[in-house]
């Protein structure tokens, strides 16, 4: 179904290696594309490198003391991989990190605020805050409460709201579903998808819920050991055996902290 | 039991406690963005009373113009403080931080020892040295000032953690990463409050020189500063007045009882003690943000 032509690339890593402390190796030439407007999902085990490839993106790598050591990264046609971080979510990159770290002493409000980009006007940023508020009625509710003791759900919807106050043209996500339940799982992704489609904005989304993330993206990339050992459509990868056999065999709702045990001695460059 | 006596104990004793409380106002500032305990806030208040100084008997520009005008350059001298220093160590231990702003101390004082020697200079704010005298309550007029000013700045920085750029300070308080992930200058809101603190010690500075004189000796009211700014919970602002209220009404009348059957030095008895207890009984202080645990 891929047929149609293909739009340039909103972003394209190309052979992106990154060293932590100088040394540690942890991804090795990694290359990815996100194809303007589309959802593309970035899966693999723990360990893998996921993480790392999002912060060599969002340029947070640096406040890990990790740097890129080979490749480049482009965003809209522009070589990215020497600016600041601040600059590229001032470009339109946004990276709702692993662990839904929200500002847990502010308030959802203050939340939102504080993620307003500087010159932004209070009329702006008062309508902006409303958007998220209808695609995310469960934290309107809750919008004057100390956000440190919300849900886990609530968390997240917060720390995605925040991240959509930068008015990003890429979101990346950082494991979204991790420790939610399910219907909760369903519901977030639900609410990504609908603001892909009214806001044709393109996402990244790194997973180890596969089956959850292959529902809603068009292409995923598989990632082992700091490499990308699978390309595909989202169909592809569902229909594939090994995915099927290491990552969607427990069926609804399986946990990846059994599977990972299997997938870490599974061979996918063999 | 003198009641008037002892009225007048609480009283000068809850001016002098809002006195720690415009000191310890810096400490929260800096701590508020950053969650960072500041132990050069002694040295910024010595430096922004020799500057006062500088300009004024030296420059020989008047108070009026020497005070704002040290506020401005004290303003420049904290964000230097973090361009220069603090920047290298953002994301490292609190620990090496904490290291680096007791050695910053140090520093300052040595700066100020080798430019304006350590003979006590005094101020000359001009505010009248007799007692006011309200129904029998002799009260000190400089602490009546300095309590107004403690009080001023109070308000000023309640408003001003409510403004965005005050809620991105306390955004980054509460976490450096997540901070970076949404385009946060975190690097230019410490290099804020480092300033804005520093602000602060030119007030405190020239409040606590009039009293006590300035020399090196007002670096030490970290001691009393840090006291009050834990026991009203660090990153209180409303917390590092109550605090001050409390520790200086204690301490006052506290001393007029012990004094006589310790034979003086309880003073710094009753300040080491309210540090230390309310670290075990309450780390968090009156008003301080709880670290807060859910699953
Ligand atoms: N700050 C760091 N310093 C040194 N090594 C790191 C750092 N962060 C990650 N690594 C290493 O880099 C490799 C990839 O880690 P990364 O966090 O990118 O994996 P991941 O796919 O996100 O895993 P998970 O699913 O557990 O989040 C791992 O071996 C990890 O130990
Ligand atoms: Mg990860």
């Amino acid at each position: 179904m891929q047929e149609k032509v293909e739009a340039a690339p909103i972003l394209s890593m190309n052979s992106v290696e990154v060293l932590y402390d100088n040394v540690m190796l942890a991804i090795k030439g990694v290359s990815i594309q996100v194809p303007t407007g589309e959802m593309i999902a970035l899966l693999g085990s723990n360990g893998a490198g996921k993480s790392t490839t999002l912060k060599a993106i969002s340029g947070l790598l640096k406040a890990e003391r990790g740097r890129i050591s080979r490749g480049e990264i482009a965003f809209q046609g522009t070589d990215i991989t020497e600016v600041l971080a601040q600059n590229r979510v001032a470009m339109g990159i946004c990276h709702v990190i692993e662990g839904r770290r929200v500002f847990e002493h502010l308030t959802p409000d203050e939340n939102l605020i504080a993620a307003a980009p500087r010159g932004m006007s209070r009329s702006v940023l008062n309508a902006e805050k409303e958007k998220i508020y209808d695609y995310f009625p469960r934290l309107a509710e809750r919008r004057n409460s100390q956000a440190g003791y919300l849900s886990g759900g609530e968390q997240q919807m917060l720390a995605i709201g925040r991240a959509l106050v930068t008015q990003p043209s890429l979101l990346m996500l950082d494991e979204p579903s991790l420790g939610l339940a399910p219907f909760l799982v369903a519901e977030i992704f639900g609410i990504l998808q609908k603001i892909n489609r009214k806001e044709g904005m393109s996402v990244l989304l790194v997973e180890q819920n596969a089956l959850a993330a292959l529902e809603i993206v068009s292409q995923g990339y598989l990632i082992e050991n700091g490499r990308v050992v699978m390309h595909g459509t989202a169909a592809a990868l569902k229909s594939n055996s090994d995915i099927q056999e290491f990552y969607l065999g427990g069926g609804e709702g399986t946990n990846f902290h059994n599977v990972k045990h299997y997938s870490r001695r599974k061979r996918w460059l063999s | 039991m003198d009641w008037i006596f002892l009225t007048e104990l609480a009283i000068n004793g809850a001016l002098t406690g809002l006195l720690y409380s415009l000191f310890a106002i810096g400490l929260v500032l800096i701590y508020k963005a950053s969650s960072v305990p500041n132990l050069a806030q002694g040295g910024l208040t010595m430096v922004g009373a020799y500057v006062v100084l500088a300009l004024a008997h030296d420059a020989g520009l008047p108070l009026w113009l020497a005070i704002p005008l040290a506020a401005v350059i004290m303003f420049g001298l904290g964000f230097g403080i973090e361009r220069v220093a603090l920047r290298r160590l953002a994301g490292r231990p609190v620990i090496m931080i904490l290291m680096l702003t007791l050695g910053l101390d140090i520093f300052l004082r040595g700066t100020t020892l080798a430019i304006w020697g350590g003979t006590s200079r005094s101020v000359e704010l001009g505010v009248s040295y007799d007692p006011l005298i309200l129904s029998d309550i002799f009260i000190s007029r400089i602490h009546l000032v300095g309590a107004g000013v403690a009080l001023a700045l109070f308000v000023a920085f309640m408003v001003f953690f409510r403004t965005r750029t005050g809620i991105k300070l306390r955004a980054i308080a509460d976490d450096y990463m997540a901070s970076w992930s949404v385009g946060i200058s975190v690097e230019h809101g410490v290099g804020l409050s480092w300033a804005l603190a520093s602000v602060v010690a030119v007030a405190a500075g020239v409040i606590w020189g009039e009293i006590q004189g300035v020399d090196q000796a007002l670096s030490l009211l970290l001691l009393k500063g840090l006291t009050v700014a834990v026991l009203g919970g660090l990153d209180s602002i409303l917390g590092a007045i109550v605090a001050g209220i409390i520790l200086g009404v204690i301490e006052n009348v506290g001393a007029d009882f012990l004094d006589p059957l310790v034979g003086g030095g309880s003073r710094e008895l009753i300040v080491a003690s309210v540090l230390i207890l309310t670290v075990m009984i309450r780390p968090h202080g009156l008003f301080g943000r709880h670290d807060i645990e859910r699953v």
